[in-house]
C-alpha cells in the first residue's frame, strides 16, 4: 500500500514537472491591432497561411490579380476584390483555430487564418 | 438560403468538385490546430510514465476470474426495467432506424447531388462517427436497430405468416475455417472508400453502396442464417460489438444452460453481449449492466479464423484516416509506388506483422502458454481498442460537434429541395464550441488516459492466460512497448500540420 502511495506521489512529481518545464510562455502578451497584408496571384495566396493570437483585432488588406469574392470561415466574413480593388476583412480573433479562406466565386480555397489560442 | 447555409452547401460542393484532390476524406472542413510540439513531447512522455502506474499496482493481484468486475443491474430497478425493455421504445427505434435507412437511399438517389443532401452528412458524421462513439461509451445498439436485420426480421415474419413454415433462413453450413475474413474485407472496403475513394461524399454513391450491401448481407442472411452471418460476414455487427466491447453497460444471461450450443458466447466468460441468447432468453433471466468501462476487452474470446485480423484493421483503419493528412504520408505517395489504396492493404498488414511480432516476443518472455500462438493474438488485440477508441474521439469530436450540427438543418430539407418540414432547415452551425486550447489538452488527456487503460487491460489478460504474476509481468515489457509506440503514432499524427 504504502509503496504504491509513493509510487503515485513520484508521478504526479515527474508529470507536474514535466509539464511546466516544457510549457513555453503565452505569446506575445497582450492582444493587438494587426494589419495583415494579403496578395493573391493566379489563385495562389501569399501568405498561404496567416496566423494570428486569440483577441487580436484583425485586419486583412487583401489584393487580388482577379475580381473573386472571399469567404472567412468560421468567421463569416466577406468581401470583393479584384484589380484596382483592395479588400479589407476586420475581425475580432475570439475563435480559435483553423479556417479556410476561399473564394466563393470559383469555390476554391485559397489559404488558411490560424487562430492560436492564449 | 441563409448565407450560412450558402457556405455549408459550397464547401460540400467544392469538395465534390475535387479541388482538393489529396483529400479524398468524405467529411468538411476541419477547424483544429494541431496540437504543439512540447504538448506532444509532454503526452508522450506522461504515457511512457503513467505506463507503470497499473503495472505497479495490480502486479500482485492476480484476478481468478475475469468475470468478477462490480455489475449493477439496471433491469432491477422496476421503473427504469420498464421503460428499456418496452416495446414501444424498442420497436420505435427499429421503426427508426429503417425510416432513416430509407431517407438515406432516398436522398442518395433523387436528392440534390451537389450540396444540401441529408445522405453524406448523416452516414459519415452522424452514424460512423456519431453511432460509433455511441457504441464505445454508451453501449452497441447495433444488435437492436441495424437495419438490416430488421428488415430481415419483417420479411421473415410475413413469410411465416404467409404460411411458410421454414422462413427465409436456408441455414447452409458455413464454412467454418472463413471464420469472419468476410467481415475483415467489407472492413476493409469500407475504410478504402471512406478515405480514399474520391466519391464518397457523392450521395448516390453512398445509396448504391448502401443497397449493394443490403443485398450481400440480406442474401449472407438467408444463406448462412442470420446470426451466423451478421456474426461473421456483417463488418459493422462485428465492428460495433468490437466497440461494445469497451462499453460501460452489457447484456447478460443469467442461465448458462440457455447459451448451451450457441456459438455466440465466449467460453468461460459467462453469456454477455451475445445477443442470440439474449433474446432467447426469458425476461427473468435477462441482465442489463452497469459495469467498469472497458472491462469487456478483457473477457476471453473464442478463438475465430480472422478474429485478431479484424481488430488489427480496425486500429489500422483509424490510424490511417489521420494519417492520409500528414505530409509523411504526401512524401510517400510522391517518392514511392504507394497509391492511397495500396496504402488500405499495407498499413494493416504492417500492423499485423508488427503485432505479431510484439506477441511472440511477449511469449518467449512469458515462457509460452497454454492454447498457442494464437490464443495470445486474439487476446491481446482487444487490449489495444482502447488506444484506438481514445484516438478516434480525440481525432472526430470537434467534427462531430461543428460539422454534426448539419443534420438540423438537414433533417427539415433531405433532399435539397428546399423543403421546410419541421422549421429548422435555416439553422445556422455554431462554431467554436470548444477553444482550440481545450482541444489540445483534452486530446492529449483522451489518448494518454486510453494508453493507461491499454496497459491494464494487457496486464489482466496476460495474468489470465499465463496464470502466474511473475510471468505475466515480464510477458508485459514487449506489450508495453507496442503500446507505447502505437500511442505516439496517434500524438504524433495529432501534432502534424494539416496538409490538403
Amino acid at each position: 500500500m504504502a509503496r504504491s502511495v509513493i509510487l503515485i506521489v513520484v508521478i504526479v512529481l515527474i508529470l507536474g514537472g514535466l509539464f511546466f518545464l516544457l510549457r513555453p510562455d503565452t505569446p506575445s502578451g497582450v492582444p493587438r491591432d494587426r494589419t495583415i497584408a494579403v496578395s493573391i496571384e493566379g489563385g495562389e495566396m501569399s501568405p498561404a497561411e496567416i496566423s494570428v493570437n486569440e483577441g487580436d483585432s484583425v485586419t486583412l488588406r487583401v489584393s487580388s490579380d482577379r475580381p473573386m469574392e472571399l469567404h472567412l470561415h468560421g468567421y463569416d466574413v466577406e468581401g470583393e476584390v479584384g484589380p484596382g480593388q483592395k479588400a479589407s476583412l476586420r475581425f475580432e480573433a475570439d475563435l480559435t483555430g483553423r479556417f479556410e479562406i476561399e473564394d466563393h466565386a470559383s469555390e476554391k480555397e485559397l489559404g488558411v487564418l490560424q487562430v492560436r489560442p492564449r | 438560403m441563409h448565407a450560412s447555409r450558402v457556405a455549408a452547401a459550397l464547401t460540400l460542393s467544392f469538395l465534390l468538385a475535387g479541388a482538393r484532390p489529396a483529400l479524398a476524406h468524405g467529411f468538411g472542413p476541419t477547424y483544429d490546430i494541431p496540437i504543439p510540439l512540447w504538448l506532444y513531447l509532454y503526452g508522450a512522455a506522461a504515457a511512457v510514465v503513467l505506463s507503470f502506474l497499473p503495472l505497479a499496482l495490480f502486479s500482485r493481484k492476480e484476478r481468478d476470474s475475469p468475470n468478477r468486475y462490480p455489475r449493477l443491474d439496471l433491469f432491477r430497478i422496476p421503473s427504469l426495467r420498464k421503460v428499456l425493455s418496452s416495446r414501444l421504445l424498442t420497436g420505435g427505434l427499429r421503426l427508426l432506424s429503417v425510416a432513416l435507412f430509407l431517407v438515406v437511399v432516398i436522398a442518395g438517389l433523387v436528392g440534390l447531388q451537389s450540396g444540401f443532401n441529408f445522405a453524406p452528412t448523416f452516414v459519415w458524421i452522424i452514424w460512423w462517427v456519431g453511432f460509433s462513439l455511441f457504441s464505445a461509451f454508451v453501449g452497441n445498439l447495433w444488435p437492436l436497430v441495424n437495419p438490416w436485420r430488421v428488415l430481415f426480421d419483417w420479411a421473415e415474419g410475413l413469410v411465416r405468416r404467409l404460411g411458410y413454415r421454414d422462413g427465409l433462413e436456408l441455414d447452409e453450413p458455413y464454412p467454418e475455417a472463413l471464420g469472419i475474413w468476410p467481415a475483415v474485407g467489407f472492413y476493409l472496403t469500407f475504410v478504402w472508400i471512406e478515405n480514399v475513394f474520391s466519391g464518397s461524399y457523392v450521395p448516390r454513391n453512398i445509396a448504391l453502396f448502401a443497397l449493394g450491401y443490403s443485398l450481400i448481407t440480406l442474401y449472407g442472411m438467408a444463406f448462412f442464417g442470420k446470426e451466423t452471418w451478421l456474426r461473421r460476414g456483417d463488418a459493422f455487427s462485428v465492428f460495433f460489438g468490437l466497440l461494445g466491447r469497451f462499453a460501460p453497460t452489457e447484456v447478460r444471461v443469467k442461465n448458462p444452460d440457455v447459451c448451451l450450443g450457441c456459438d455466440g458466447c465466449g467460453d468461460d466468460a459467462g453469456c454477455v453481449n451475445c445477443y442470440e441468447c439474449f433474446a432467447s432468453a426469458a425476461p427473468e433471466e435477462r441482465e442489463l449492466n452497469l459495469r467498469p468501462p472497458a472491462v469487456g476487452l478483457g473477457l476471453p474470446e473464442k478463438v475465430t479464423p480472422g478474429g485478431a485480423a479484424f481488430v488489427i484493421v480496425v486500429l489500422a483503419g483509424v490510424t490511417f484516416d489521420g494519417l492520409l493528412e500528414t505530409p509523411l504520408w504526401l512524401e510517400i505517395v510522391r517518392l514511392t509506388p504507394v497509391t492511397q489504396t495500396l496504402g488500405t492493404i499495407l498499413l494493416p498488414l504492417l500492423f499485423f506483422g508488427i503485432y505479431l511480432g510484439f506477441v511472440e516476443l511477449s511469449r518467449i518472455l512469458g515462457g509460452g502458454g497454454e492454447g498457442g500462438f494464437w490464443r495470445f493474438a486474439a487476446a491481446y488485440a482487444f487490449s489495444l481498442v482502447p488506444i484506438a477508441i481514445a484516438y478516434q474521439v480525440a481525432h472526430y469530436y470537434t467534427y462531430l460537434l461543428v460539422q454534426g450540427q448539419m443534420i438540423v438543418s438537414l433533417v427539415s430539407d433531405p433532399l435539397g429541395w428546399g423543403w421546410n418540414l419541421f422549421g429548422t432547415a435555416d439553422f445556422e452551425p455554431r462554431y467554436g464550441i470548444v477553444g482550440a486550447g481545450f482541444v489540445w489538452y483534452s486530446q492529449v488527456a483522451l489518448i494518454v488516459a486510453g494508453h493507461v487503460i491499454a496497459v491494464y487491460l494487457a496486464h489482466s489478460i496476460s495474468l489470465r492466460l499465463l496464470r502466474d504474476p511473475g510471468r505475466a509481468l515480464r510477458s508485459q515489457l514487449p506489450m508495453l512497448v507496442l503500446m507505447v509506440l502505437y500511442t505516439m503514432t496517434s500524438l504524433w499524427i495529432l501534432a502534424q500540420p494539416i496538409v490538403e
